[in-house]
Parts: C-alpha cells; structure tokens; sequence
C-alpha cells in the first residue's frame, strides 16, 4: 500500500500527464461504485491495462472510491430500482431484456444501473476536477509544500526514501 | 494514439486472462465436486459422494461421474446412485454467475442400492441408530406380528374365572355354614331322646295318683321335662334358622355359581373380539404397511426438495414486506420466454433402473426462482416398458410462482400385474392380481390432500401361516375376487392423516366374520363345556349334602311338632282325679246294676219264652 502511494506521488510530481491519472480516477469511480463482476467493469478493467493510465492512481483510487461506495451503494440501488420500474422506460428495458447480449450487461440489476449512471455521471467532473487539481499541486502547491517544515520532516523518513527509490 | 496504448498492458490483461480461465479450467471440476458433496450432503442429510467431475468446452458444460447419495434413514442403502451425468451449460448467464443448464442427460439412475460404508453423517450417526433401533422396537410390536385365536384351555388357563370364584365362595359358604347347622344339632333332641321323652311323659300322666306326694312328685317332674322342652324348642328354632340361613346363602351362592359360567364366556368373548366386528377395516390392516411405505419414500423425497422450493416463496415474501431495494441491488425480470433465474434446469432426461424395469424421467424448468422462471416446474415419470406394468405415468407440477405455492402429483397406473405381494399379516400374499390405480395429490400452505383408488381384479391370495388366525384369513380371502381400495392422506405434509378404505372389508368381513363366527361357536362350546366341568366339580360332591339340608328342616319340624306335643301333656288336678275316679266309680256301679237288670230281664223273658214253648 505505501509502495503504492509512493508510485502514486511520484505520478503526481512526475511528468505523467494529469489527464492520465484523472483517466484513472474516473475509471476507479465507475468499477467502485458497481458491482465488480459485470461485463462493463471487465471493458474498464481492459482499458485501465491498455490505456496508458496511471496504475497505481487506478488502483488507490479504487480503494478509495470503494468505500466511499459503501455509503452510496443503497442510494445507488434505489435509484436503480427506480428507474427499471419507470413506466416511461420499461417498454425499453423490456426490449434490452430479450438480448442476451444486454442481460449479460446486467442492466436489469439495480446496483449495476444506478451505480453506473451516478458513476458516469461524476465521471467527468471527476475527470477534469482532478485534472485541475493534479495541475495545481504540480505547479503551486508542491513548491510551497517543499518550503514547510514538516515537508523537511517527511523527507528524512522512511517513506520519503522509499518515494525516493521508486522515483529515480 | 499510439502513445495511448500500452502494449505491455494489453499483454498482461491477456495473460491475466489466460491464467483465469486456466485456473477455473482445472480447479473448477474439483470444486464442482466438493461443492455437489457439501451441498448435496447439507440437502440430503447423508453422505453425497462424487467419483469425478470434468468440463467440457463443446458444448460447454460438465460430466459428473459415479454419484451417490446415502438415504439419510438407511444409511447403509443409496437413496439414489448415478453412473454418469453430462449437463450443458449456457454461457452467457455464466457472466452474471447464473448456472442456467439446458439439458441435463442422466444414465443408469438407481434407487435402493446397498452401500459398502455408511452414508451417515457423523453428527446424524447416532441419531440414526437411535431411530433404527425405535423402528426395529415398533416393528416386534407390532399388534398384528402375532394374531392368533388361543385354545380353549389356553385361555381358561390365562383368565381369572368367575366360575372359580363362585365356586370358592359356595365351597366356603358351605363349610362355614356347615359347621353352624352341626353345632345347633348338637343341642337338638333326636329321636332316642324323644322316645324316652315320650315314656317318661307316658309313665307321668298315666295311672292314678297313689297319694298327694305321688302327685307332687310327677308335678315335679313334669315341671323339669317341660323345662328341658322349652330349652329344646329354643335349640330347634336356633338350628331351623341355622339351616334356614344355610339354606338361603347357599341357594344365593349356588346362584351364582350356576350364572358364573355364562359370565365368564361373556367376559372372553368381549375380551377376545369374538365377533364378526374384529375383521373389520381389514384392508388397512392388509395395506396399510405397504401404503405407509409408498407415502413414506413419496415424502421423504418430497421433504428434501420442498426447501428449494419454497426459497423463492420467501425471497418474495420479504421482498413484499420491505419494499426497500436491498443495499447490494437485485435483479429486475421483465417478461420474456428466455428468463435467467439464479439456477436453471431447462430440460433433464433420466433413465432410472428400478426392481420392475427401467423409468423414463423428464424433468423440465427446475429452478429456484421459479417466479422468474414464470413457468411451473413439471416431471413426468413414464414407465411404459416396465415388466408388469402396462402403462404408468406419474405427472408432478410444483407450482411456485405464487404465494402459496401448490403442488401436484397425478398418477396414472395402468393393468399393473401384481405378484406375491406381501400383505404383513398372517403370511397373507396377495399371489397375483391385476390393478388399475388413479390418484391426485396436492400440497398447498404444507397440507397434504391426498387420494387414490386402485381397483384390484382377478385377485388370487395365499396364505402359509400356520395360526389359527392365518388359516381363517386364507379362507375369507379366498373366496374375494375382486376389491377396490381407496387411500387419502391429509392433514399436516410431515404428519398426514392415513385412512385406507375398501370394499374388501365388506367381503372379508361377511366371508372372514362368518367363518370367525363359527370359530367363536365352537371355541364357546368348548368353554361352555370346560366351565360346566368346573361348575360340576363344585357342585357334584355336594348335590347330596344340598339335600340334606331340606330333610333336615323336615325333621326338626317334626322334632319341634313332637316336642311341642310333649310339652304340651299336662298332669291332672289330685282332687279332680279323685272326684273323677268316684264319679266313674258311680257310673259303673250304676251302669253294673243297669247291666244286671238288664240281664235279669233278659233272663226272666228267655224263661217265659222258654215256657211258652214247652206248651206247644
């Protein structure tokens, strides 16, 4: 786990560019917030391993976003349980039902729905809000964190010299 | 682009891939296997044991080699065995983690086969003991194990008679008044002591007083005999109630004695149900055992599948109470003729080796979620290739897809050709008959309403008992041709109410209850006539000594009669005597010369006459 905060420092003040870690964050919020085993979680899975994302960032962040998830997941599901029941869309549900295809999808479960529209719903925000904020640690917030007392603190410890190898 | 992609990435998604479906490929059949053994032996309450399990990729699915599962009652028996069962899987459901088989193709399904070990678990082992050891009690006592109608002799000997005691009480009450009636006689003059009675009142009274004393003398000893009277009649009106009393209680007691017999047959014959009515319900008797073992195996099988079915009914339930989606989600059907339930079992074909040939078994739409499914489950038992069996067809619907759900069983059994078919009583065998059997079942809410009517043509019966009662069924049942027999259950599915009912009551009952009837008249004949000995060994010895009780209250009658007489002599006044005596004295003197008169005239007129004839 500190191996992967570290690697996830190094992401951040490294030159990996910040969209590939915000890619990460966003595709941890939408496989944390879902059920795992589902065929969407596989393509995002797919993806997190092809595209040249921050692993570790996908990773912590999944972490994260998982247990945030708990706290969610009940909303999630009713909010998906809502919208399957939707006279106004169960005619289309109805007709997805009857593909094998859309049933291995498993939009008909209630989890899966609300937990991936909220997801893909943050998923932007999440996106460029990270972009931004990965942008101005990098820029503003790491200099003047290198200047505090406590940043010199950090440095000397065991943590900072394990950053340190994973860094160079 | 390219700078987007990382090869290596895509490279190890791959291999991580490859490693799964490896890893699932060779572990997956093992933990089939371990999965069928746990959960099969949670299920079935007994050893579940696979030989082997494989996968297949075309068609996707897997083989169950050699499977068994111990029946949990016997555990040395296999409720079923299996060699092989190949089942194909659907895929896409698998994604979900739904197990959705289409076919499922078993061979060679047995039932009954007898195991090398125990099938017990072992937290159930000693249980099981237990049960079999209560089973072998209740069989060994059973009330039918041992029917037989005793002998005469045999049930004398094992009765407190009636006919015993009375005759103890009229032993004793003879005896004892015996003794009484002895005691007062000794007190009672006989007839030596009347006769001198008799004189010395006789010597008293007669002849004429000799002078005052005499006459004072006899007052005197008149006085004393007639003390001794008075004292004697006391003695003889004692000794007349004495046998009187005797009398009485021992008419009363003899009585009794004489009823005791009747009572006593009375008594046996209620005791011992010697009448037409003990054959009645007799085809309970008959097929009881062997319907409770039918229903017995229909439910044991019943039990075990009855929690499964039922898991949707709850899931369901819960679901109605809080209509709260649950925090993990659930899956939403919608209508649709292909549905993916958690489990599915689309079609299963099962050819089954039984003791009268093979059965055909489809089964169709098994699962757990049954609401989902939208479909009832239905298995069709077909045994048109059994060997005495001409057609069977048993149609099971296990509807669950509303609360409460029902379920039921149709069974259809066609000239079925029955032989040597144990009856559990007296070694009674049904030799051979040719049935025809309807029947319905439904369960619904765990009630049981059951009924089924066979009808039992050309029926031929044997019998190699060897008790009385075994030799009287083999002849009632032999004169029965044909019968009907209805079965119902009801009541509580883990304990129905049984009733069997039948025409063939009425038959054994008039054929079996005649010949029960004559059985009891000759069996009651021979008590009778052994009763009757009793009754004469009590009473025989005493016949004689019963009437000497009567010639005894004659004779005391007279001796009272005679004693009173005697007492009633009474001596003459002395001064009445002698005014008597001179006035007799008188009479004759004056009766003398009346006499003498006479005489003198007579004499004076024979002479006169005598003169008168001279003359002529």
């Amino acid at each position: 786990m500190l191996s992967m905060l570290a690697k996830l420092l190094k992401a951040l003040n490294s030159e990996s560019a910040p969209g590939q870690i915000a890619l990460a964050f966003s595709f941890a919020l939408i496989v944390a917030l879902t059920p795992m085993f589902t065929l969407h979680n596989a393509i995002i899975l797919l993806l997190a391993f092809v595209l040249r994302i921050n692993l570790s960032a996908f990773f912590l962040a999944l972490a994260a976003f998982s247990a945030l998830a708990w706290f969610i997941d009940p909303y999630s599901a009713r909010l998906g349980e809502s919208l399957l029941a939707n006279p106004a869309l169960v005619d289309t549900w109805r007709d997805m039902y009857q593909s094998d295809f859309w049933r291995m999808t498993a939009f008909n479960h209630s989890l899966v729905l609300g937990g991936l529209l909220i997801s893909l719903l943050a998923a932007v925000p999440v996106f460029v809000l990270s972009k931004v904020l990965i942008n101005l640690y990098r820029h503003r917030l790491l200099a003047w964190f290198n200047k505090l007392k406590i940043a010199q603190v950090l440095k000397a410890s065991k943590f900072y010299n394990l950053y340190k190898s994973i860094a160079e | 682009m390219k700078q987007w992609i990382r090869w290596s990435g895509l490279a190890a998604f791959i291999v991580i891939s490859l490693v799964l479906v490896a890893l699932f490929w060779f572990v997956a059949g093992p933990l089939i296997e371990k999965g069928i053994e746990s959960f099969g032996s949670d299920a079935a309450d007994a050893k579940v044991e696979v030989d082997s399990v494989s996968l297949s990729l075309s068609p996707l699915g897997f083989v169950i080699h050699g499977l068994t599962v111990a029946d949990s009652r016997k555990p040395m028996t296999n409720a079923l065995q299996l060699d092989k069962a190949t089942a194909e899987l659907e895929l896409a459901p698998l994604f979900l983690g739904k197990a959705i088989i289409s076919d499922l193709a078993v061979d060679n399904l047995q039932f009954g086969t007898a195991r090398t070990s125990s099938g017990a678990l072992e937290k159930k082992a000693v249980k099981e003991d237990e049960a079999e050891q209560v089973a072998a009690k209740e069989e060994t006592a059973s009330p039918f194990s041992s029917v037989d109608l005793p002998s005469a002799d045999e049930i004398l000997a094992r009765e407190s008679l009636r006919t015993e005691q009375a005759g103890a009480e009229f032993e004793q009450s003879y005896a004892s008044h015996k003794e009484a009636v002895d005691q007062a006689l000794n007190n009672v003059p006989d007839d030596k002591a009347l006769s001198q009675y008799e004189q010395e009142i006789k010597a008293l009274t007669s002849g004429s007083f000799k002078s005052l004393d005499d006459f004072k003398a006899r007052k005197k000893k008149l006085d004393e005999l007639k003390a001794r009277f008075k004292n004697d009649k006391a003695a003889i009106a004692t000794a007349k109630k004495a046998v009187a009393e005797a009398r009485s209680d021992i008419a009363d007691k003899l009585k009794a004695l004489k009823a005791a017999p009747g009572e006593d047959i009375s008594s046996i014959r209620g005791k011992y149900q010697l009448n037409a009515g003990g054959a009645a319900n007799m085809s309970a008797l008959l097929f009881g055992d062997q319907a409770g073992e039918w229903a017995e195996k229909a439910l044991y099988w019943y039990e075990k599948v009855k929690p499964y079915l039922a898991e949707d009914e709850a899931g369901s339930a819960a679901e109605e109470e809080s209509p709260k989606a649950p925090r993990d989600g659930r899956f939403v059907h919608f209508p649709s003729d292909n549905p993916w339930p958690g489990f599915l079992l689309r079609n299963a074909q099962l050819t089954a080796s039984t003791a009268s040939g093979n059965l055909l078994i489809n089964a169709q739409d098994i699962t757990s979620e049954p609401r989902v499914l939208g479909r009832p489950t239905r298995i069709l038992i077909n045994g048109s290739g059994l060997k005495q069996v001409e057609d069977m067809s048993v149609d099971i619907v296990l509807d669950h897809r509303k609360t409460p759900g029902t379920d039921t069983l149709t069974l259809t059994i066609k000239d079925w050709q029955l032989h040597d078919m144990n009856l559990g009583v007296a070694g009674a065998k049904l030799a051979s008959s040719l049935v025809q059997v309807q029947g319905l079942a439904v369960v619904s809410q765990g009630k049981l309403n059951a009924q089924s009517d066979a009808q039992f043509g050309r029926t031929q019966f044997s019998s190699k008992g060897k008790t009385t009662f075994a030799k009287e069924l083999g002849l009632a049942l032999a004169n029965v041709q044909q019968f009907d027999v209805n079965a119902k259950a009801s009541g509580k599915i883990t304990s129905p109410d049984f009733s069997l009912g039948s025409d063939l009551d009425k038959q054994l009952n008039a054929a079996f209850g005649a010949r029960l009837k004559d059985k009891q008249a000759e069996l009651e004949a021979k008590l009778q006539a052994r009763l009757e000995q009793k009754l004469q060994g009590y009473i025989g010895d005493y016949a004689g000594k019963l009437g000497e009780f009567n010639q005894l209250e004659g004779s005391l009658d007279q001796r009272l009669n005679k004693v009173s007489e005697l007492a009633g002599q009474n001596l003459e006044d002395y001064q009445a005597q002698k005014e008597r005596e001179a006035r007799e004295k008188a009479e004759r003197e004056k009766a003398a010369a009346k006499a003498d008169a006479e005489r003198k005239k007579k004499e004076a007129a024979e002479k006169a006459k005598e003169k008168l004839k001279n003359l002529f």
